[in-house]
């Protein structure tokens, strides 16, 4: 299967930190998710991949084009949809004026097909019923909708998402899987997040970076299974776990080296994603 | 309730080419940039001014080559509501934390400011409709006569064009919302204090020159560099466009080039513009003034001729018809008296020169000026007046007796609403007491005697006083008679005011 992203060797420096180190990846139909603490260099790799910041050293192509040329950058920005961390929005647009607005940015000229795929994304997101409203009368969830229609709009193959659901409340979150679960039948979606579980659920693949190099790249299973026989549940705190805290039960699940004799409990995709970051400055508070 | 969309629906939208999607863009910016408020205030101000002075200005007499220039100042007000409202425009990705979600989009910067420019050539081309509305509806007056010149025309939709762009430009280079009412402070900073009454060639380095007098001359000897002053114009907005593009990234040879074909209208037009008047203009514009007869036509109506500068053929039965009414009034020989109107101009110091006209000697030779509508009619029939009753233009002028009564009751008492046309003909518009009346030469003077005994005849039936004014002609045209001899003559009571004239 040719993947839609391809990429070797790609190293980005910010002054003296390395933003990017060595990264290597291939990316395929479905939704993979990007996991990793905060500078572990999530955004900058999502940013090179949408072609937003040029790499300094290694190559990649995405939907078979090479975005180290104009021509390939223009090819791959033509099915490329794009919801940055924090998107900005024209406060007096209508929802539809502000993706109408991108759509054309993304040289869609043909006027009335391109409002009836507004309307089609706008439906897709679940905005039809506000699509007249200025954006500045819309709440965070439904701007963050009205983003993600316009990052959809022009049927992109290659979709990324920079933390899309940060600030959204449970419900709003829900929602969002639901959306990103559909804008991953048929496309390859990056989906960059804190959220294991959105992980978890959502995810057919599973990359973990920090300090800019790719820590694992496999399945949800796979990066579940890093933590079997290394979870456990004790009535105290274990000193030799690398994490530890009180569950509601009032036991405490640790996660490291079980002692021998520990009581092992199913490991969860969390557990495998702390595992991978062992020496990684990951701290979780009892 | 949410609904789960399993399987995306494959658009049907295909992407077009760069140029396609700047006309795109450059539609959408232009809905936009014609709703903001701004804009809509300007446009809706400007409109109405434009109603509302042409229901007042020119009197229904319009001279097209005035009505040209007077479309030019009003497009200033649309051109910085469309400075700012540009400027806000193509800073709203950097305002609103867009810059790096739509870097990543296909359309680059540069095209996007290429779409914006087209957006202010919109409005440009509204203006220009609606200048060419108010011509239009200028021109299409019984009464309009004259040229009007494309030129000039351009000035509006140029300068709305110019600001707008000149906007855009600053959102290049000043990053910050801050830049375009900055601008627009200096702009109007510029109008108000950089052209000052100044009529050096520096004034036409400002987008609207505006001219000093309200002289109406033949189209011909006008002198202004209308042609250009639009070329300068227009070099100076491709400039601006230009150089925005550049500015947002646009490095293409075209653009380089463009930049450099516009450096160069703007050099020309600026250069050409400040040339001063040609020789050519010069003699013309001296033979105009001089010998007006080499340059005009005579018509003969109704036994007087009416000699005019060809543009104002059309007005020869307007000025007949006011020769017939004043001639209506008169008895003697001056019922039946041939006149000569001559039109006068003094063009030798073109438009910002004074216009004031010295009196004719010539036997029953009457000027009229090329203004005409409102204040000016009543002002010739002074003018006709005078000259049947004191025999020419320059005695008429010097009358300082009771003749006065006669002429104003010639030049007043055909009108319809005599009193009404007493205080428009009358320097500070008043009916009572003494006053200057103006007329196209020097005006005359009216003691508050004459002016007493005028107002009685006013108030009697026409007919009685023209039978009065008839069978006493010879003695009320008499030199040195008096104000209280004309009442007695004429029926009324004795004058109280005072009956001296200006030393």
């Amino acid at each position: 299967m040719t993947p839609t992203v391809s990429a070797s060797g790609l190293s980005l420096r910010y002054g003296g930190t390395r933003a990017l180190d060595d990264v290597s990846l291939r990316l395929t139909g479905g939704v993979t998710g990007l996991l990793g603490p905060n500078g572990a260099g999530k955004t900058t790799l999502l940013r090179v991949l949408a072609t937003a910041l040029p790499a300094d050293r290694g190559a990649f192509t995405v939907l078979g084009h090479d975005p180290g040329t104009a021509r390939g950058r223009q090819e791959v920005r033509r099915r490329l949809g794009y919801l940055p961390q924090t998107p900005g929005f024209h406060p007096d647009f209508t929802a539809f004026e502000f993706v109408d607005y991108v759509a054309i940015l993304k040289e869609m000229t043909d006027r009335a097909a391109r409002h009836r795929e507004v309307r089609r994304v706008l439906d897709e997101v679940g905005l039809a019923d506000v699509r007249g409203k200025r954006i500045r009368k819309l709440s965070g969830g439904m701007r963050q909708r009205v983003a993600l229609g316009a990052a959809l709009v022009g049927d992109p193959g290659f979709l990324v998402l920079d933390e899309p659901t940060v600030g959204l409340d449970p419900e709003q979150r829900m929602r969002f899987r639901e959306l990103i679960a559909g804008a991953g039948e048929g496309r390859t979606v990056l989906l960059s997040t804190h959220q294991t579980e959105d992980v978890a659920m959502l995810c057919h693949r599973v990359l973990v970076m920090a300090g800019g190099r790719v820590r694992f790249e496999g399945t949800p299973a796979e990066l579940t299974a890093r933590a079997a026989g290394r979870v456990w549940s004790s009535k105290e705190r274990d000193p030799g776990a690398k994490a530890g805290w009180r569950t509601g039960t009032g036991a405490f699940r640790n996660v490291g080296d079980p002692p021998d004799g520990a009581e092992l409990v199913e490991p969860t995709l969390e557990d495998g994603y702390l595992l991978t970051l062992d020496g990684d400055a990951v701290e979780v508070a009892a | 309730m949410t609904t789960v969309v399993e399987r995306p629906v494959v658009s049907d939208v295909r992407p077009g080419s760069s140029a396609a999607a700047v006309a795109a863009l450059a539609l959408f910016e232009t809905r936009r940039l014609l709703t903001r408020l701004p804009v809509i205030i300007a446009f809706l101000v400007y409109l109405g001014w434009t109603v509302w002075r042409g229901g007042t200005d020119w009197d229904g007499y319009p001279a097209l080559q005035d009505v040209d220039r007077a479309t030019q100042g009003a497009p200033m007000l649309v051109g910085l509501a469309v400075l700012l409202s540009v400027n806000l425009a193509a800073l709203r990705s950097r305002r609103h934390g867009t810059e790096h979600h739509f870097s990543v989009l296909v359309l680059p910067p540069w095209r996007r400011t290429v779409a914006h420019a087209l957006s202010v050539v919109a409005a440009a081309l509204l203006t220009a409709v609606c200048v060419a509305a108010q011509f239009g509806r200028e021109a299409l007056r019984p009464g309009a006569i004259g040229h009007g010149s494309v030129a000039e025309l351009l000035v509006g939709p140029l300068t709305v064009l110019l600001s707008g762009l000149v906007g855009l430009l600053m959102a290049g280079l000043v990053r910050s919302a801050l830049a375009g009412p900055l601008t627009v402070v200096f702009f109007l900073f510029l109008t108000l204090f950089g052209t000052g009454t100044s009529d050096g060639w520096s004034r036409w380095l400002m987008p609207v020159v505006v001219e000093p007098t309200a002289n109406t001359l033949p189209s011909d000897l006008l002198g202004r560099p209308a042609a250009w002053h639009a070329l300068y114009l227009a070099g100076l907005a491709l400039c601006a466009g230009l150089l925005a593009v550049l500015a947002a990234g646009g490095r293409k040879p075209v653009v380089m080039a463009g930049v450099a074909g516009a450096v160069a209208m703007t050099l020309v037009g600026g250069v050409a513009q400040a040339g001063g008047d040609s020789p050519a203009l010069v003699r013309a514009r001296e033979r105009a003034t001089v010998n007006p007869g080499q340059v005009q036509t005579c018509v003969p109506r109704d036994g007087s001729t009416y000699c005019v500068f060809p543009e104002w053929g059309p007005r020869v039965a307007d000025w007949a018809g006011v020769v017939d009414r004043v001639r209506s009034l008169a008895g003697g020989s001056a019922h039946e008296q041939k006149v000569v109107v001559r039109q006068r101009i003094e063009a030798r110091y073109g438009l910002s020169g004074d216009g004031a006209l010295t009196p004719l000697e010539r036997p029953h030779e009457v000027t009229v000026g090329t203004r005409w509508g409102g204040n000016r009619v009543p002002e010739f029939s002074a003018a006709v007046a005078g000259v049947l009753v004191a025999g020419n233009e320059k005695a008429s002028t010097s009358i300082c007796d009771g003749r006065m009564v006669t002429v104003m009751w010639l030049a007043v008492g055909w009108e319809s609403d005599p009193v009404a046309a007493l205080r428009r003909v009358r320097l500070d518009d008043s009916a009572t007491g003494s006053a200057l009346v103006l007329q196209p030469t020097n005006g005359m003077y009216m003691t508050d005697a004459q002016t007493e005994v005028l107002r009685e005849l006013l108030d009697r039936p026409r007919g009685e006083v023209t039978a009065r004014v008839r069978s006493h002609w010879a003695e009320l045209t008499e030199p040195k008679v008096t104000a209280a001899r004309a009442a007695a003559l004429l029926g009324v009571k004795a004058p109280e005011g005072d009956d001296k004239c200006l030393d």
